[in-house]
């Protein structure tokens, strides 16, 4: 059994292409690719724009639309979305008004949204579980909510490759993009509408953690592997794809909780790549006065 | 009447209340210090990062303060150091190291079952608070309490200006690692009340609804720490007749009281961040983090 031993092809047949052969595991790698593969497009944008903060926001404020949408008995994904994006547009509104710093306003509002949800979900208690939406139910997902995630996630991902051109203009360099007759207000929304649809979507299928890990480690990744934006946005795609199905093959292999080990399997890419960076720079210039900065991305 | 003074008669419900009041005036002190340096997205990270640390203490029997303050201080470390390495923002290495620490702590619940519950470290469990679990707590927070008053002023410079506190000889790295000590070991305390979720809002809350009360720094000091353990008091207390999560609640609370705050002070405050920077503010750059 143990890994270490030689391992022959049928073997590794066994452990990372025959769990698949199982429904809920095909789906669960099915549907966790595609809402990592959304994840790892729009994280290159979000650190590009410094939001990682955001999409932790979004992720956290959903609680409340949640349980009102369960009440009224709309679909989760609507309350879900008004209540995570609301959270942030309030926040800019009274951004602009106040001298508090942003970060600070951003913590104060999301947290009083999640604690709200608490306190709406412990007030009538009802079938929706909380721990699902936190830590999410990749193994045992609803139609319902297969069909929320891929309408969520597609909407995003056709908003993206779209106005692929138009979103990396403005991140990289919004003036110029006003200069040339783009509407940057529309632009930002349109960006912040795709965090939210996608936090959304992802939160439904992996949970709230990881939700909030697919939207930040994947664009440092590509900040480290490439300095051209779209190809390390592409290979840092491939990577958070082979994280999910990594992930389920541990957690099928060793009986744990699917959403952390994906976390735990991108993270460790993370750090794999953080050190093959800082070795490929030592032995170019011996060890490197200069260290990297994902200002120095291009947009080629 | 008596129904009001009915909760007080259980040893429990006593024991939260003051363990809640503790706690909100320790956040409340730091609070003041966070929201000014620009830390929230650190104190989140930190308050997050320790769940793995609880765990393992468990495994082992050791205190669960120790085992969270040591993951705590562990992910700040690995925060600095590959933040300095990568050359990545802060606010997205925090983000990788917070979610990775995190689930470290999700995978290890579930490899072991069944020893601590997952909602406990989340949303924290004021009223089924042991005895001993609060006297750790009074420990931590009498100890946090002790340093910053011994030495606020070369915290309050820090604060304000690092190169001012370097140039006038401040050691601006132990500055920097003692804060981030106390917001560990604050986020630690702060667990048991609340939970890991919500402790961000008992870090940032009071500071930034005191900052919109006062001008001065020594007047938020004041009034974080009354807003922080007057409204956990307040939030426990309701909580009782509610019949609704504690933490939740006092969070509540604390976002409410935000909100008074801001238009009790909203026109004075606008005049203000219109001479300040002319309404111009980058949207969403949290600057979390910097060492």
């Amino acid at each position: 059994m143990s890994l270490f031993t030689y391992l022959p092809a049928s073997r590794l047949w066994q452990l990372f292409i025959e769990p698949f052969s199982i429904d809920f595991m095909w789906q669960a790698l099915w549907l966790g690719s595609f809402t990592a593969v959304v994840c790892a497009l729009l994280s290159s944008f979000v650190i590009r724009q410094g939001w990682s903060l955001l999409g932790d926001a979004v992720s956290h404020a959903v609680l409340p639309g949640i349980i009102l949408a369960h009440w009224l008995a709309i679909p989760l994904l609507v309350g879900a979305l008004i209540s995570g994006l609301g959270c942030i547009m309030l926040t800019g509104f009274i951004d602009a008004r106040t001298r508090v710093k942003s970060d600070a306003l951003l913590g104060v509002s999301y947290t009083t949204f999640l604690a709200l949800g608490l306190v709406l979900m412990s007030l009538y208690p009802s079938s929706v579980h909380f721990t699902h939406v936190l830590l999410g139910n990749l193994l045992g997902i609803t139609t319902e909510a297969r069909h929320q995630l891929l309408m969520a996630g597609g909407i995003a991902l056709l908003c993206l490759i779209l106005r692929f051109r138009d979103l990396k203009l403005f991140c990289f360099d919004p003036r110029h993009a006003r200069a040339i007759g783009l509407n940057v207000v529309l632009l930002r929304y349109l960006l912040l509408a795709c965090l939210g649809l996608t936090t959304v979507a992802a939160l439904q299928a992996v949970g709230l953690v990881q939700a909030i890990a697919m939207l930040v480690a994947p664009g440092c990744i590509a900040a480290l592997v490439s300095r051209h934006f779209t190809r390390g946005m592409l290979l840092s795609a491939v990577i958070a794809v082979l994280s999910v199905w990594w992930g389920l093959v541990i957690a099928f292999a060793v009986d744990i909780a699917p959403g952390g080990c994906i976390v735990l399997v991108q993270a460790l890419f993370f750090l794999l790549i953080l050190g093959g960076v800082m070795f490929k720079r030592s032995l170019r210039k011996g060890i490197s006065q200069r260290t990297f900065h994902s200002a120095d991305v291009t947009m080629s | 009447m008596i129904s009001l003074i009915e909760p007080f008669e259980y040893a429990f419900f006593v024991r939260a209340l003051w363990v809640a009041g503790v706690i909100g005036i320790v956040c409340g002190v730091l609070s003041c210090f966070i929201t000014l340096k620009g830390w929230s997205l650190l104190g989140d990270a930190l308050s997050h990062a320790v769940v793995p640390g609880v765990v393992i203490a468990n495994l082992f029997a050791w205190p669960f303060a120790l085992g969270a303050f040591i993951a705590g201080m562990l992910a700040a470390l690995g925060i600095g150091l590959v933040r300095r390495i990568s050359g990545l923002p802060g606010d997205a290495v925090i983000g990788v190291i917070l979610t990775g620490f995190f689930a470290l702590g999700m995978v290890l619940i579930s490899l072991f079952p069944s020893m601590i519950s997952l909602t406990t470290v989340l949303f924290g469990n004021l009223l089924g608070i042991t005895a001993a679990d609060a006297l750790q707590m009074l420990i931590i927070a009498l100890s946090v309490g002790a340093i910053v008053f011994l030495c606020w002023k070369d915290l309050l410079l820090y604060t304000f200006d690092e190169a001012q506190a370097r140039m006038v000889g401040l050691n601006v790295r132990w500055l920097y690692s003692l804060m981030l000590m106390l917001v560990a070991a604050v986020s630690v305390a702060a667990l048991q009340a609340v939970g890991a979720i919500l402790v961000m809002s008992l870090m940032v809350t009071p500071g930034a609804t005191a900052y919109l009360l006062t001008q001065r720094f020594a007047g938020m000091l004041w009034i974080a720490p009354l807003l922080g353990g007057g409204l956990a008091v307040a939030g426990v207390y309701i909580s009782y007749f509610l019949d609704v999560s504690a933490g939740g609640c006092i969070v509540l609370l604390q976002g409410g009281a935000f909100l008074v705050a801001l238009l009790l002070g909203g026109r004075r405050v606008r005049a203000l961040s219109a001479l300040d920077d002319a309404g111009i503010k980058a949207p969403y750059k949290p600057t979390g983090g910097q060492a």
